[in-house]
């Protein structure tokens, strides 16, 4: 029944945005509003938890070497430092690199190493792990391997970072929550004064005998259309400011690392478009039952 | 085909508008519903059609106890009952074509079967020549005769019109009438709430008189 006469319905749900244009273009223009901030939130979102990623990145943990470690004892280390469950990579950086890194670091003024007849830099393993709060956990067991004179690992500063990261987290998603549910309550008000104003085309329908679902469909499918089109307008909209920002953006402070990757933003849109077609299906079929007399 | 057994309404505003209404209405039948505002008459057409259900009692419409009918298969009940109000209850924004062929498309009527059906009872009700006409052009006469068109669109087996000649002049309201005799001449049961003492004595069918929610008189070929 339902596809037999879903020609009729479309038809239906068409013909209400040219009987009652005022009321659509309104509907649109206050769902499109309302996708717009919940687009520019989620974006803003991306590009933080980006950031977030990359300080998180860059936690490592440096387990610096006794001088007197032989090149079998050495190996051994290693894998013992990669089996260590939660590791993600360790490298290892010898003697000399660690010199040649400190030199680079010191830039012009590398002569003052010239005094210094041996090089006192330690050898030492960097290592990744798979996630950042397990950093703690490893460097604990790392300390009591041999050869390991001193391990380094941010102490407290892991901890903090990663309690920001997680409360940013926390607080972004219960706003995006409280964001959708806003959404959803406006869309269907709008929806129930759009079927409002035809309670009376519900009731005789109702009255000659259509069925719950027969008037209900056309009803859904407007509200599902009108869901797709503000939500591809929010998108078009979205799009096209968000490359002038964050250019922007990027030339002021040009070490914050931002989103430029159209895969990522199709993510958002996809969002918004499920989002839309969503709510303007449940908000009008929760608003139109109301006024089906039985 | 419509029977009703010790049937009570009384509102939540504890309204008393029937009280021990004992009926039987048979196929085929013209029945006048006369009494003065407020007797009952559209709380006992409304009954019929699920409308509302009664306080106590038995609504018996076609064999279907009405009161138990379970909401899902109500459609279908008033699939076979035309309805025509008072209000009219016609859609402003919508042709008289689509005025009437919108209930044959909510009963799931076949396109061909829409077109052949709306034509013929625009022809019966002499309206087939506004066909794309808005009813807000049409006058009192004509809107209700597109009502009338809309109601027995479907061929309904029983036909309930609440005051249908109420705002209407004597000439337009005899017109009226004709054409719900001949409609009951096709064999639909026809129920007709009125309030029209002209119209009621001319008609010299039966009357069932409500008075403060009682059947106060039941006459064949009766008079106001």
């Amino acid at each position: 029944m339902i596809f037999e006469n879903m020609g009729f319905y479309f038809k239906e749900a068409l013909l209400s945005f040219r009987r009652n244009t005022l009321m659509c273009i309104a509907s649109v223009i206050s769902i499109t509003t309302i996708f717009i901030i919940i687009g520019i939130f989620l974006l803003i979102s991306l590009n933080f938890n980006l950031f977030l990623k990359n300080l998180e990145s860059q936690l490592e943990i440096i387990v610096y070497l006794k001088d007197d470690i032989s090149t079998a004892e050495l190996d051994n280390l290693k894998n013992s430092l990669t089996s260590i469950e939660g590791v993600k990579e360790a490298k290892f950086v010898s003697k000399e690199e660690a010199f040649q890194r400190l030199l680079k670091d010191l830039g012009g003024q590398k002569d003052i190493f010239s005094i210094v007849e041996e090089n006192p830099l330690p050898a030492s393993f960097e290592i990744k792990a798979n996630d950042p709060k397990m950093i703690e956990q490893i460097a604990h067991k790392v300390e009591k391997y041999k050869n390991v004179e001193e391990v380094e690992y941010g102490r407290g500063i892991v901890e903090r970072l990663l309690n920001f990261t997680s409360i940013f987290r926390v607080v972004g998603i219960s706003i995006l929550i409280l964001l959708i549910f806003a959404s959803i309550l406006i869309i269907s008000n709008i929806m129930k004064i759009t079927v409002y104003a035809r309670r009376d085309e519900i009731e005789i329908m109702s009255l000659v005998g259509a069925t719950r679902w027969f008037i209900k469909w056309p009803f859904i499918l407007e509200g599902f259309l009108q869901g797709i089109i503000s939500a591809i307008l929010s998108i078009l909209i979205l799009y096209k400011f968000y490359f002038v920002v964050i250019d922007k953006i990027h030339q002021i402070t040009p070490f914050l690392p931002v989103v430029w990757d159209k895969k990522e933003l199709l993510v958002i849109g996809l969002a918004l478009i499920v989002l839309g077609s969503l709510v303007g299906f449940l908000g009008s079929m929760f608003s139109v039952g109301k006024y089906i007399s039985e | 085909m419509i029977r009703m057994f010790h049937v009570h309404k009384i509102y939540p505003n504890r309204i008393i508008a029937l009280k021990d209404i004992n009926i039987h209405i048979k196929k085929g039948e013209f029945v006048f519903l006369v009494g003065p505002t407020g007797a009952g008459k559209s709380t006992f057409l409304k009954l019929i059609y699920r409308g509302i259900v009664p306080t106590k009692g038995q609504v018996i419409v076609d064999g279907i106890n009405v009161a138990r009918l379970k909401p899902k298969y109500v459609p279908y009940l008033r699939r076979n009952i035309g309805i025509v109000f008072q209000d009219f209850k016609l859609l402003f924004n919508r042709t008289v074509y689509e005025n009437v062929s919108f209930g044959l498309n909510a009963i799931g009527a076949t396109n061909l079967e829409i077109r052949q059906q709306v034509k013929k009872v625009l022809n019966l009700v002499g309206l087939e020549h506004k066909k794309r006409t808005k009813p807000h052009l049409l006058s009192g006469g004509e809107q209700q005769k597109l009502c009338i068109a809309r109601a027995i669109a479907n061929e309904p087996m029983i036909l309930l019109t609440d005051e249908p000649t109420g705002n209407l002049d004597p000439d337009t309201s005899w017109e009226i009438m004709q054409l719900l005799f001949h409609i009951n001449m096709r064999g639909t049961t026809v129920i007709m709430a009125s309030h029209d003492k002209l119209m009621v004595d001319k008609a010299r069918k039966r009357i069932i008189r409500l008075e403060q929610g009682r059947i106060v008189e039941d006459i064949q070929k009766g008079k106001f």
